[in-house]
C-alpha cells in the first residue's frame, strides 16, 4: 500500500526496534561518537540542504545525508538507531556530500556507523552484507576489482539486466579482449605482486578489518585467514 | 611635527563621512582617493535603489560627495594612492602619488576606508557555472540592469518568467575560507526581488536561503512586503548545481523544510555574492601595517573589545566595509565615530 497522508504512522523508533534497549542504543551511540574521526566529520549543520542536492542515493531512497548530520549533531540517540539499523546501508559511500560548506562529512559518519553496527553484530549488517561474501573474499585475497562471473547477479539488481549473461560467459569476454595485459587471465581482472598482497594481508589483519569480517562472517573469515596466514608465514 | 590635518584614505560611503564629519567638526581633511570619481562601490557597481526609502543610489551618493567636494575644510585628491607612512600618532608622514606625481604630507591621523568588494562567483564550491552560462548573473549584475530598466536574460535579451536568487554565494563556507556572513546579501536580494516584480509583475521570483538574517528594520521594511505583497518564495535550502535545460537553467537542491531533494527550472539566476577585503584594503593594510584578521579584513574592535574602529596602530582608524562586511548604516555610523576619534587626537596631540 502507498504511504499517504492518511496511513503514515512511522510510529516510535522503540517499537520498531522493541529488542534494544535505550542504555543499548545510546551505548551504541557513543561508540560512533567516540570514534577518532567523529569531531573532523561533524562540526554543526545550519541545513542548507546541499548534501542532499549532491547525494545519489537520496534521490532514489529514502535517505538524507542532513538528516544524519543532524541526528548526529542533535545526540538524539532513538533517530541514530534508526539510521544505524536502516539508513546507512542505503549510501553508496560517493562522497558527493564533502561539497559541504561547513565542511561536514556525513558520508564519514555513515563509515563510521556501518563500522560500528558491523562490530557490534547488528542483524541489519550482516542482512545489508549477505551478497557481499564472494566481493569480500576476492577483494581482500586477491587485491583486486570484481567482475560478473564473481558474485551472485540477483544480489546486484543495480548492475543491470545484461549482468547475467556477462557472467555466464565471462571468460570469452575477457579473451575477446585485444590486450596483451588482459589476455589469458581469467581469474581476477589484473596480476597483483606477490609483495603487494602480502602487504595487504598484514593491513587487513594490523587495521582490524579481519576482526570486522569475523564479526560479519565467520565462515568467511576462516577461508580468508587460513590463507592469508599461510602466505604471510611464508614471507 | 604634530599636524591638525587628517588623511582619509577612500571616497566611498564610509570615507566621504568620515571628511564630512572631520570637516565639520572644524578640522583640516585630505581625502584620497583612487579613481577619478568619488562614490565607491555603489557608484562603480551602478547601485539602483538604497533600502534606505527607496533612494535612488546616484543620487544619495552624489548629495554625500557634493557635502564633501563643496566643503572649504576638505581637499580632494583623484587618482591618488599612498605609498609609504611613517611616524606616530599625531605626526604621521605620507607619500602620495597623485596622477604620476609623488608628494609627502604630514597629517596627525589616518581614517582607512577602503571598502570590501563582491565575491569572485567562479571561486564557488558549489558548481554555479557563473562564467559558462550568460543567465547566471550576480547581485551587481542585476542591480545595473535594474537601474536601467531593463531586466532580461542576457542569452536571449528576453524578460525572465522565472528568477530564482541562490544566497550565501562565497559566504559561511568553510571549503572557502570567508565563515563570515556578509550580513547586506539577504536585505539587498530581497530588495531586488520586490524591484523585479515592480518591473516585471508576472515574474515569479523564489529565493533560495540558509538563513534570512535581516538587520534595522528590514524585517518588516523588506522581508515580510516581499512575502505578502510581492509574493516572492523563500525556500529554505541551497542549489548545489546548475545545468542547462532546454535553453533554460536546471537548479538542484533540497527544499530541506519539506525535506525532499528539488530539480527546477529557471529562467534567471542571481548569485547573492557576499563581501571581501577589497584589493586597496588588503594593500593598505600592509602599508600602513595594521593588523588584519584571517580574512583580510583590517582588525577592528581595539584592546576593549567595543572600539570598532580602532585598528592595531595608535593614530590610524577604519570606517566601512575594510573592517569587515558592513551594511551602509554600520559603515556610516563608524565613520562618524572614526572622525570623532581623529579629530580628538589630533587636539589632545596639538594642545
Amino acid at each position: 500500500m502507498p504511504t499517504t497522508l492518511e496511513n503514515w504512522n512511522p510510529g516510535k523508533a522503540e517499537d520498531r526496534h522493541p529488542e534494544a534497549t535505550y542504555e543499548e542504543k545510546e551505548r551504541l551511540f557513543l561508540e560512533v561518537k567516540s570514534d577518532l574521526r567523529y569531531e573532523d566529520f561533524l562540526y554543526g549543520c545550519y541545513e542548507c540542504g546541499i548534501c542532499v542536492s549532491a547525494c545519489p542515493s537520496a534521490r532514489f531512497y529514502d535517505f538524507s545525508p542532513r538528516v544524519i548530520a543532524q541526528a548526529m549533531a542533535r545526540e538524539d540517540v532513538e533517530r541514530i538507531y534508526d539510521i544505524l539499523t536502516e539508513d546507512i546501508w542505503n549510501c553508496a559511500q560517493c562522497f558527493s556530500c564533502v561539497r559541504c560548506p561547513r565542511q561536514n562529512n556525513p558520508g564519514g559518519l555513515v563509515t563510521i556507523l556501518r563500522e560500528v553496527s558491523i562490530k557490534n553484530g547488528l542483524q541489519e549488517s550482516k542482512d545489508a552484507l549477505q551478497g557481499y561474501s564472494r566481493v569480500i573474499y576476492k577483494v581482500m585475497l586477491k587485491g583486486n576489482q570484481v567482475s560478473p562471473d564473481m558474485l551472485q547477479p540477483d544480489f546486484f539488481p543495480d548492475w543491470g539486466p545484461w549482468v547475467k549473461n556477462f557472467s555466464e560467459n565471462m571468460h570469452v569476454w575477457r579473451k575477446a579482449i585485444p590486450m596483451d595485459t588482459i589476455r589469458g587471465i581469467t581469474d581476477v581482472a589484473w596480476r597483483v605482486e606477490r609483495k603487494t598482497l602480502l602487504e595487504l594481508y598484514t593491513i587487513w589483519f594490523e587495521s582490524g578489518n579481519m576482526d570486522i569480517i569475523k564479526e560479519l562472517d565467520e565462515g568467511l573469515y576462516d577461508l580468508l585467514a587460513d590463507v592469508m596466514q599461510e602466505e604471510l608465514e611464508e614471507g | 611635527m604634530t599636524s591638525n590635518k587628517i588623511l582619509v584614505i577612500g571616497g566611498g560611503p564610509a570615507g566621504l563621512e568620515a571628511a564630512r564629519s572631520v570637516a565639520e567638526l572644524g578640522g583640516d581633511v585630505v581625502l584620497i582617493e583612487k579613481r577619478a570619481r568619488l562614490g565607491g562601490t555603489p557608484d562603480r557597481e551602478n547601485y539602483a535603489k538604497l533600502t534606505h526609502h527607496w533612494r535612488d543610489a546616484s543620487e544619495a551618493m552624489g548629495e554625500l560627495a557634493a557635502s564633501v567636494t563643496n566643503n572649504p575644510n576638505v581637499e580632494v585628491k583623484y587618482q591618488a594612492e599612498v605609498k609609504g607612512l611613517s611616524g606616530s600618532a599625531g605626526s604621521f608622514t605620507v607619500q602620495i602619488e597623485t596622477g604620476g606625481a609623488a608628494e609627502s604630507l604630514e597629517v596627525g591621523a589616518v581614517i582607512v576606508a577602503t571598502g570590501f568588494q563582491h565575491f569572485d562567483p567562479g571561486r564557488a564550491t558549489q558548481y554555479y557555472n557563473y562564467y559558462s552560462f550568460p543567465d547566471v548573473i550576480t547581485l551587481t549584475d542585476l542591480e545595473k540592469m535594474l537601474k536601467e530598466h531593463k531586466v532580461v536574460r542576457p542569452s536571449n535579451g528576453e524578460a525572465p518568467e522565472k528568477v530564482a536568487f541562490i544566497q550565501c554565494v562565497g559566504s559561511r563556507d568553510r571549503q572557502i575560507g570567508n565563515e563570515y556572513c556578509s550580513k547586506v546579501c539577504c536585505g539587498i536580494a530581497s530588495k531586488q526581488a520586490i524591484e523585479i516584480k515592480e518591473q516585471l509583475p508576472g515574474a515569479k521570483v523564489f529565493i533560495f536561503y540558509i538563513d534570512m538574517r535581516m538587520y534595522g528594520y528590514w524585517e518588516n521594511e523588506i522581508y515580510w512586503p516581499a512575502q505578502e505583497k510581492y509574493k516572492v518564495n523563500y525556500v529554505k535550502g541551497v542549489v548545489s548545481e546548475v545545468l542547462p535545460k532546454n535553453g533554460k537553467l536546471l537548479m538542484r537542491g533540497e527544499d530541506t523544510t519539506m525535506s525532499r531533494p528539488m530539480e527546477v527550472t529557471m529562467d534567471l539566476i542571481v548569485l547573492s555574492v557576499g563581501m571581501e577585503p577589497s584589493a586597496g584594503t588588503r594593500s593598505i593594510a600592509q602599508l600602513l601595517d595594521i593588523r588584519q584578521n584571517k580574512y583580510g579584513f583590517v582588525e577592528a574592535g581595539g584592546e576593549s573589545g567595543l572600539d570598532p574602529v580602532a585598528t592595531s596602530r595608535p593614530g590610524i582608524f577604519v570606517a566601512g566595509a575594510a573592517s569587515g562586511p558592513a551594511d551602509l548604516d554600520d559603515s556610516i555610523s563608524r565613520a562618524g565615530l572614526a572622525a570623532a576619534r581623529a579629530v580628538a587626537l589630533v587636539r589632545k596631540e596639538l594642545a
